[in-house]
C-alpha cells in the first residue's frame, strides 16, 4: 500500500500529463471548444426547467430561482456521472497501453477524474458569475466550495477505482453503471427539492433515501451555491451527521477502491 | 539488416536483471466469460486450459551487456520481456531489475492522434516513466533523430506509419534508460533509419547500457548481441555466445517444417512419404527427377465421394503446383478402411530451394476437410545449372548476328 502510493507519487507527472491530454483532446476538433462544457449543462438546465419548472410547476413550491436550484444540483451530478462513466471503462479502453507499457494503472481512472474536475471547476465559476450577475443572494458558505469539490472527488475516485478494476474481469460493470446512474439520478434531489421526499414518504423510506451519499453531496452543493435561507424553506436539510457520514463514507470508499485496484492490477494485462 | 562488428566491451558482473525460476501460466479460455451471467452459468465448469508460457526460467542479465532472446513463435520470449517490464507478474519465481527501464514493446503506444508530435513526446515519455526535466535536454535530439523536421508540430494523426514509428523509436532510445528492452521492433522504418537505429544501439552498448532484445530473426541477434538465450516452449534451450546459439538455432529451424494439421478426421491421413524414382524415402531431389507423394489413409466408416490432393509450396508460402483426384478426372466412389495413394510426377520442373508438401482429403465441393496436413513434409531441390527463379524451362537460344 505504502509502496503503491510512493509509485503513484513517482508517476505524478504522468497523471498530470494524461489529465492535460484529456482536457486538450476533448474539444480539440470542435469549433466551439471549451464552450461545449458550458453548453451541455445549460441545455440540461433548459430541458429540466421547462419540464419541471413550467410544466409540472415545481416552481410553485416556494422555489425561487428554480433555474439556479437546478444548476446547483445538475453540475455536481454531471461531474460525478460523467467521470464515473469514463472512469469505469478507463482501464479497458486503454487496454493497448496497459498491455504494452508498465505504469501504475490507477492513473487511468484518476486522469479522467482530473480532466472532468477541470471542466467542473470551469462550470462552477460560470455559475458563480451568473449568481453575481442575477444578484441571487449568496452566503459565506460559498467559500466552502473547494472543500466540497475535494469531498466529491474523493467519493468519485473511490468508486471509479473500485468499479474500473472490477470491470476488467466482468465487463457487466460498465453496462450496469449506466443503468445505475439513470436510477440514481432520480433517487437524488437534483431536480426536485428534498422536502418533497421528507413530506411525502413515510419516515423509514425517507431515512432509506438519505442513505444515498450522493443525496448528501448534492444537498451540500445546493446549500453553498443556491440555498441561502432567503430562498425559501424548501431545500435546507443538510444535517451535521449527514455531512460527517458522507465524509467518512467517501474516505472509506477511496481506501477500499484503491486497495482493490492495487490487488487486481497485476492481472490486468492478461485479462484485457 | 546490416551485420556489424561490435568491439569487445567490458561487461561487468553486476546484475541488471535477475530472473529466478520464473514460471508464468495463462488461462486459455475456450470462450472467455466476460459477463457475470456467463460466469455464474459456467461457475462449476473450468472453462479454460492452463498454458505454461514459461517454465522455470533462470537468467541473469549483467550490466552493460546486450542479451538477445530468440525462439519460435509461442516460445515465451515476449512474455519474459513483459515480466521484466513488470507489465505482468510471474506465477512463480522472482524478477529483480536494477535501474531505470524503458521498453520498446510497441512503438508509439499511447500516442494520441489529436496531439502534435511534440506534445506526444512529453506524453509518451511520462508514460515510460520519465520526468519533464529529464526531457528538457534531449527533446531536440529526439526530434533530430526522428527526422520529422517541421512535422513535429503537426498532429500525429496526419503522420505516415513510418513517421509514427520513427518518433516512437526516437523517444524510447533517446530517453537514455539504464536498461532498454526491445521487442521485435527493429525491423521498422526504411533501411537508412534501421542503420541509424543500429548505430544508436551500438552507442548505447559503448556507453555501458544494458539491452535486452527479443527477436525471431536470429541474424539480428547474432550481429548485435553478446549473449543469446534460446527459448523453446517456455524453457531455456540454450544460453551462451551469440554466434554459437544462433547457429544451433538456425540448424534446428531448418529441420523443422512449420506445418499444421486440421480437419474432421473422418478420413485420417496417417502418413505422408516423399519418394524418389527408386521408391526410397528422401528429401533431396534434382531438377528433372521423378517424385512420388504417397499418402496412407484410414477411413473408419465409409465415406462417399472423397477427393485426395496435394500441393507443393515454396518457402514464401506460395503454391508452386497443386492438384487432386477430382481435377485429374478420377472419381472415388467411396473409401473404407486403410489404403495408400500415390501421386507420381515423372519429372520435377522446379529449381533450387526448399519446397513444402501439403496433402488433404476433403469432400467433392471442398467445403469439409476430412484431414489436411499443411506443409508437414518437405524436400530440397538441387538443380545442376545456376538458373534463377522457381521453374525449370527448356530454353533454346538462337543468336543471329547481322
Amino acid at each position: 500500500m505504502k509502496e503503491n502510493l510512493r509509485r503513484l507519487f513517482d508517476y505524478r507527472e504522468l497523471l498530470f500529463n494524461l489529465t492535460r491530454k484529456e482536457v486538450k483532446v476533448k474539444y480539440k476538433n470542435s469549433f466551439l471548444g471549451f464552450v461545449w462544457s458550458l453548453v451541455t449543462p445549460l441545455m440540461m438546465l433548459v430541458v429540466f426547467y421547462v419540464a419541471f419548472g413550467i410544466i409540472f410547476k415545481l416552481r410553485a413550491m416556494d422555489m425561487r430561482y428554480y433555474a439556479f436550484y437546478l444548476m446547483a444540483g445538475i453540475l455536481p451530478w454531471n461531474f460525478m456521472a460523467q467521470t464515473l462513466t469514463q472512469g469505469v471503462a478507463s482501464v479497458v479502453t486503454n487496454g493497448d497501453l496497459v498491455k504494452k507499457v508498465y505504469f501504475p494503472r490507477e492513473v487511468l481512472p484518476l486522469s479522467y477524474l482530473g480532466s472532468s474536475s477541470f471542466h467542473f471547476l470551469l462550470q462552477e465559476t460560470m455559475l458563480i458569475l451568473f449568481l453575481l450577475v442575477f444578484r441571487v443572494p449568496m452566503t459565506p458558505w460559498i467559500f466552502a466550495l473547494p472543500l466540497l469539490v475535494l469531498l466529491e472527488a474523493t467519493f468519485i475516485a473511490g468508486l471509479s477505482l473500485l468499479l474500473s478494476s472490477l470491470n476488467v474481469f466482468f465487463r457487466d460493470v460498465q453496462h450496469f453503471t449506466e443503468i445505475l446512474l439513470m436510477a440514481w439520478f432520480w433517487m437524488t434531489p437534483v431536480i426536485y427539492p428534498i422536502s418533497l421526499i421528507r413530506d411525502n414518504l413515510p419516515a423509514w423510506a425517507a431515512k432509506l433515501y438519505m442513505l444515498n451519499p450522493m443525496a448528501h453531496i448534492i444537498l451540500m452543493w445546493q446549500r453553498i451555491t443556491y440555498n441561502s435561507p432567503v430562498n425559501g424553506p424548501a431545500a435546507y436539510s443538510m444535517s451535521p451527521e449527514g455531512v460527517l457520514g458522507t465524509v467518512i463514507f467517501s474516505l472509506v470508499l477511496l481506501v477500499l477502491g484503491y486497495v482493490t485496484f492495487c490487488r487486481l492490477e497485476g492481472k490486468f494485462a492478461e485479462f484485457i | 539488416m546490416t551485420v556489424r562488428e561490435i568491439g569487445i566491451r567490458q561487461v561487468s558482473q553486476a546484475p541488471a536483471i535477475e530472473v529466478e525460476g520464473v514460471s508464468k501460466s495463462f488461462r486459455l479460455y475456450k470462450d472467455v466469460n466476460y459477463t457475470l451471467k456467463e460466469r455464474i452459468i459456467n461457475f462449476r465448469k473450468r472453462g479454460y486450459d492452463l498454458f505454461w508460457a514459461l517454465k522455470g526460467v533462470d537468467l541473469t542479465v549483467y550490466q552493460g551487456e546486450t542479451l538477445g532472446i530468440i525462439g519460435p513463435n509461442g516460445s515465451g520470449k515476449s512474455t519474459l520481456l513483459r515480466m521484466m517490464t513488470r507489465i505482468m507478474s510471474p506465477n512463480e519465481g522472482k524478477i529483480h531489475a536494477h535501474g531505470t527501464i524503458a521498453a520498446l514493446l510497441e512503438l508509439g503506444a499511447g500516442f494520441h492522434p489529436d496531439l502534435t508530435g511534440r506534445e506526444n513526446i512529453y506524453l509518451n515519455a511520462s508514460i515510460l516513466g520519465f520526468k519533464r526535466r529529464e526531457l528538457e535536454g534531449i527533446i531536440d535530439s529526439i526530434i533530430d533523430f526522428s527526422e520529422l523536421g517541421p512535422f513535429i508540430d503537426n498532429q500525429v494523426k496526419n503522420y505516415s506509419s513510418g513517421m509514427y514509428v520513427r518518433l516512437g523509436f526516437s523517444i524510447a532510445i533517446n530517453l537514455n534508460p539504464d536498461i532498454l528492452l526491445i521487442d521485435e521492433v527493429l525491423a521498422v522504418g526504411d533501411e537508412s533509419f534501421q542503420t541509424k537505429c543500429l548505430n544508436r544501439i551500438a552507442r548505447m552498448q559503448q556507453e555501458g547500457k544494458t539491452i535486452v532484445l527479443v527477436t525471431h530473426e536470429a541474424n539480428i541477434a547474432a550481429s548485435i548481441c553478446d549473449r543469446v538465450l534460446w527459448l523453446e516452449k517456455g524453457k531455456e534451450k540454450m544460453l551462451g555466445d551469440s554466434f554459437e546459439v544462433t547457429e544451433h538455432y538456425h540448424e534446428a529451424m531448418r529441420m523443422r517444417p512449420e506445418g499444421s494439421e486440421f480437419g474432421t478426421r473422418e478420413i485420417v491421413i496417417d502418413k505422408v512419404e516423399v519418394l524418389n524414382g527408386a521408391g526410397e524415402e528422401t528429401t533431396e531431389f534434382e531438377t528433372g527427377e521423378s517424385i512420388v507423394v504417397r499418402l496412407h489413409y484410414t477411413a473408419r466408416k465409409p465415406i462417399e465421394d472423397p477427393v485426395f490432393g496435394f500441393g507443393f509450396y515454396n518457402q514464401m508460402g506460395f503454391m508452386v503446383y497443386g492438384t487432386n483426384t477430382r481435377l485429374r478426372g478420377m472419381d472415388i466412389e467411396r473409401v473404407e478402411g486403410s489404403g495408400k495413394m500415390d501421386f507420381c510426377i515423372s519429372s520435377l520442373p522446379i529449381l533450387d530451394g526448399r519446397y513444402y508438401v501439403s496433402v488433404a482429403a476433403h469432400t467433392r465441393d471442398g467445403m469439409i476437410n476430412y484431414h489436411w496436413l499443411d506443409k508437414l513434409s518437405y524436400f530440397d531441390m538441387h538443380s545442376p545449372g545456376k538458373e534463377e527463379g522457381y521453374l525449370a524451362m527448356e530454353c533454346d537460344i538462337t543468336m543471329t548476328p547481322e
